[in-house]
């Protein structure tokens, strides 16, 4: 196991290099530079567009300029943005990062969880109008034009029936004498987040070890206490309000990456299950007389959850990655219009810094997934 | 079980959720209120709310107008207003009238300092400006910043308000008196336009931080050092003190309650004049006797306590928060695209309001090629080019027919008789009159263009035109920007396209990337036409920048390469003329120079569309050259109900 980690870990340096190298030279084919956006400003003369063009290095024969980026990347610092200058690129990620991780993740585990859900049932009770009609309306949700329906998801319950906020991730008359920022909240929100699930596993963990967990209380109490404690926390340190300000900006926008994505998995784990449905171990758990809901649940939904699992963890990897679509609808500034404002003004560093943080979050997702295909079936071993 | 234990602890967390939410006070962290803000009340207070489309990059002006990349209308449109200048623009009509000075400056004067000739010019400063922080605007703080933008050699737009070719020192006479000392006697656009203009900083705010810029050794690290400071309780002079920004959210500013011009009262004549006045604390009139009727009148606030700047990342989702109520004004340079205003229109509690943009969106041609090096060929394309046709039918009043070189929207400045070859004239006119046109240059054709019977289209194409030298007329090529880009200009190039190839001129309009088309263009010989705009500023020295041959260099704006010895002369004048009149006299024969010479053919301007709350605001006016967010939304004129 370990050698074959060694030589994960050597791939993926391989991949990150040529990533880092297409990356670089694709951002460069395009005609222009940074300069360019200042050469229509009249104000300015062609000396101050040189100026630029050298303060931002963009004068430098494009082998030193990749260089130049080579080395950035190899030593962690990405140099500063030019389109938020004198900010480092970091800074901007780290200010972004945060907003669009509490939205995208969030989303994509509920997504998962919404998918995998229904997924089980239409595998289980298949040919029913239920498997139709979840297919169809899925498929549908997952071939809508997004943009538009996002825009309804807005129209329908934040404009006409006003359940919701209207887009953003806050509202600036709740947000006005706050003693924190929004960054900080979201950064509370995703450690307790991380905090609740890293204590779950664990527990469960030692509630396996110590034979308990077929004990149904068990768990729930343990989940219980763990997101009671986190809420009580939260109302202690008086910014609850600023964090449930934020949840309630958040819902429409998940409920709408939700719909549009939850087909995805559903149909995932809809063909994984019918498969193993066919298994004999499926045959023999009936054979011995055990309830349907246990035949279901721990036999079947169990061992098709592996290429879900897959499919979850690389998406997650993907989700800081934002999307621009739901961030430009729902007014939700974050990674996805950041990279895409970074290319189209050539912001190289910026885009650089952020592809190679996605890219680098993708690679270490794929090795994740296949350590994790060792924990999840026992069945598979690498040499 | 299960299910007991679930409901038992969606219960206790909703609980939990609730008690937590119950806002309970929290110390205010130092730097996010500004002392001087307080006193503003949070409870019932009035809040002017506006809609934004893009996050500030910074709060730092030194970095808004130095750096380049922060230079955006979306910091502007919140650090507007914050530091006073000596002179500033009038309402409506755009005057030159004094801000920070008391009336209008000393004539210039030449005299000599430390051994050289400088040319000067002496201000007085109105009595009683005060910053936020209690301490008086003086003449040491205009020393002070316009000092420290030639010391630190700051660029951008700093350049264009501080010219180091022009600017020698200043120096405070006085608290309130000062004096501008020039290297060579400056025109309209570097002295009056350019650094009476400059936004004046806080000595005692911005010393100590450039002095510690200072320490960084050589000068991008002390620039970098001076961009990089985040403002904390920066003294305002200006109706709005900045006071928090929630990144990607929304920037806030409130009441500045020693706003030295609020309650001052601004009148507006129909016969020119001008008079502002604050009863008991200063008075000023100018260009003309104040009698007759009033055009414009109105007394400055602020009305409200605050400002808030909310930031939205599409216009549907902005339009659905102004008919909801949720923001009362849409700050946009663009305005509302013209669907989203129907839908606005007629909705109750909500106005919409139209003017003409200070931009024009123009063909070029490049000079160094034929046959755009011949005003007949160029002559013979305006009158080709149906701009009512494209603006009133294609595009459905989407754009404004233009013609002049100076918008007709600045009104002191544009030139009322310039001709417009082509308006009105139907379709068999203008095919013959350009065909006339050219003929009479010495073009000939193999087979002339001929109309169809009804005069509505061109029955018989011209092919085989020749110049007037008996060569072939080239394949030519029109680079324009793409649909996704700009629809309106990706319209007007395929109708150019049209048009020109019925009459037998071998045009191709290339449909482009903007980058595609700003690299081609540096190019001096890599280009025959192209299609692209400009936003403009008031003061009309870009008629110098645009098309004085100087200029007509790689990277240099006068890109189509136009040299007219007698333009260049005038264009040079315009810069140094330090008479206002005969500054409008040399702008306005330069624009006819450019309608008889068309080194652009001007298309059109795009009007800006807005909308506001009705039912809770009120402006004093309207109608302005580039809409009201041109002047940020009016913060300290408007009422807010």
């Amino acid at each position: 196991m370990a050698g074959y980690l060694l030589r994960r870990l050597l791939q993926v340096l391989v991949t990150l290099f040529l990533f880092v190298t297409l990356s670089f030279f694709l951002i460069q084919a395009q005609p222009g530079d940074y300069s360019s956006f200042y050469s229509l400003n009249p104000k300015l003369p062609p000396e101050v567009q040189s100026r630029v063009r050298a303060q931002f290095g963009l004068d430098r024969p494009l082998g030193e300029q990749y260089l130049l980026h080579l080395k950035n990347f190899a030593t962690g610092n990405f140099g500063v943005s030019f389109s938020h200058y004198p900010q480092s690129v970091l800074e901007v990620i780290l200010e972004r990062l945060p907003r669009t991780a509490a939205l995208f993740l969030t989303a994509t585990v509920v997504s998962f969880y919404a998918g995998f859900f229904l997924g089980k049932m239409l595998a289980w009770r298949r040919g029913g109008w239920v498997e139709y009609s979840a297919t169809i309306s899925g498929v549908a949700l997952f071939t809508v034009f997004t943009p538009w329906f996002a825009l309804m998801m807005i129209w329908l319950f934040a404009f006409k029936l006003g359940w919701f906020p209207l887009g953003k991730f806050l509202d600036p008359l709740v947000w006005r004498n706050a003693p924190v920022s929004a960054n900080q909240v979201f950064g509370y929100m995703l450690f307790t987040g991380a905090a609740i699930a890293v204590i779950l596993f664990l527990a469960m963990l030692l509630l396996a070890q110590l034979g308990l967990r077929r004990r149904g209380w068990l768990p729930a109490a343990v989940a219980i206490i763990c997101v009671a404690s986190a809420v009580i926390a939260w109302a202690g340190s008086g910014v609850g309000y600023l964090a449930l300000d934020i949840l309630k900006h958040m819902v429409l926008p998940i409920a709408t990456l939700t719909l549009i994505s939850f087909a995805g998995t559903m149909l995932l784990t809809r063909n994984s299950m019918l498969e193993t449905l066919r298994e004999d171990y499926i045959t023999a758990a009936r054979a011995k007389g055990l309830p349907e809901k246990v035949v279901r649940d721990r036999h079947a939904a169990r061992n098709a959850l592996l290429p879900v699992v897959t499919s979850l963890v690389f998406s997650l990897a993907f989700a800081v990655d934002g999307g621009v679509i739901t961030e430009s609808v729902f007014s939700w500034p974050g990674m996805g219009l950041t990279l895409l404002d970074a290319v189209l003004s050539e912001d190289l560093p910026l885009a650089m810094g952020a592809l190679v943080f996605v890219g680098l979050l993708a690679l270490v997702a794929h090795a994740v997934a296949d350590v994790l295909y060792v924990y999840l079936d026992p069945r598979i071993r690498y040499q | 079980m299960r299910v007991i234990w679930l409901w038992l602890a969606l219960v206790a967390l909703a609980l939990s959720i609730t008690i937590g939410c119950n806002k309970s006070p929290v110390p205010s962290p130092t730097g996010i209120t500004p002392p001087q803000t307080q006193a503003v009340a949070q409870g019932g207070s009035k809040v002017y709310k506006l809609g934004v489309f893009s996050d500030l990059t910074t709060t730092n002006l030194w970095t808004l107008y130095g750096s380049g990349p922060d230079n955006t209308v979306w910091n502007l449109y919140v650090l507007a207003g914050g530091h006073p200048s000596l002179y500033g623009y009038s309402d409506q009509r755009f005057d030159w009238i004094p801000s920070l000075a008391e009336g209008f400056p000393t004539p210039l004067k030449e005299e000599t300092f430390q051994g050289r000739t400088v040319w000067t010019a002496e201000v007085t400063l109105k009595k009683g400006v005060q910053w936020s922080d209690g301490k008086d605007v003086t003449g040491d703080d205009f020393v002070f910043t316009a000092a420290t933008v030639q010391d630190l050699q700051l660029t951008s737009n700093w350049v264009s308000i501080v010219d180091p070719e022009f600017f020698d020192h200043a120096e405070a006479l006085g608290p309130h008196r000062l004096k501008v000392a020039f290297k060579k006697k400056p025109g309209l656009s570097i002295w009056q336009f350019g650094i009476a203009f400059m936004p004046i900083m806080s000595k005692a705010y911005w010393e100590p931080v450039v002095a510690e810029a200072k320490k960084q050794g050589d000068l991008p690290a002390i620039q970098k050092a001076l961009f990089s400071h985040a403002p904390q309780n920066e003294p305002t002079a200006g109706g709005f003190a900045f006071k928090r920004r929630e990144k990607g959210a929304f920037a806030e500013k409130v009441k500045n309650p020693g706003y030295y011009f609020a309650g001052s009262v601004v009148t507006e004549y129909e016969n020119g004049a001008y008079v502002e006045a604050k009863p008991g604390v200063y008075s000023f009139s100018a260009y003309g006797e104040p009698s007759g009727a009033k055009a414009l009148e109105y007394t400055t606030g602020p009305f409200v306590d605050g400002v808030i700047f909310s930031i939205y990342g599409n216009q549907e989702s902005a339009v659905l928060a102004l008919k909801k109520g949720e923001i009362d004004f849409l700050l946009n340079p663009n305005g509302v695209q013209r669907g989203l205003l129907e839908q606005l229109q007629g909705q109750p509690g909500i106005a919409t309001i139209e003017n003409a943009a200070n931009s024009y969106r123009y063909l070029g041609f490049n000079f160094r090629r034929a046959p755009m090096d011949q005003k007949a060929f160029r002559q013979a394309v305006a009158l080709l080019i149906d701009k009512e046709f494209i603006t009133r039918t294609v595009l459905q009043g989407a754009a404004i027919p233009a013609y002049g070189y100076v918008p007709p929207g600045n009104v002191f400045w544009h030139q009322p008789k310039i001709p417009e070859p082509g308006k009105d004239l139907n379709r068999a006119d203008r095919v013959a009159q350009a065909v006339q046109t050219l003929k009479a240059a010495g073009f000939t054709w193999e087979t002339e263009p001929r109309m169809g019977r009804d005069g509505s289209f061109v029955e018989v194409r011209g092919k085989g035109l020749r110049m007037p030298n008996g060569e072939l007329v080239p394949d030519m090529e029109l680079l324009a920007p793409s649909a996704g880009y700009d629809p309106l200009r990706a319209t007007f190039a395929i109708w150019i396209e049209r048009w020109l190839s019925e009459v037998g001129i071998p045009v191709r309009a290339n449909l482009t990337g903007f980058n595609v088309i700003v690299e081609r263009i540096n190019n001096p010989n890599g280009f025959d036409m192209w299609m692209l705009g400009w936003s403009l500023t008031n003061y009309p020295d870009y008629l110098e920048a645009f098309f004085h041959s100087r200029h007509a260099v790689a990277d240099g704006l006068n890109r189509g390469g136009y040299a007219n010895p007698e333009y260049d002369r005038l264009a040079s004048q315009l810069l140094v003329e330090t008479d206002m009149q005969q500054a409008k006299q040399i702008a306005g024969q330069l624009q006819l120079f450019l309608a008889e010479d068309l080194p652009y053919v001007v298309l059109y301007t795009s009007p800006v569309l807005e909308a506001y709350r009705s039912d809770r605001l009120k402006f004093p006016y309207t109608d302005t050259l580039d809409g009201i967010q041109d002047l940020s939304g009016m913060t300290t004129a408007v009422v807010v109900e």
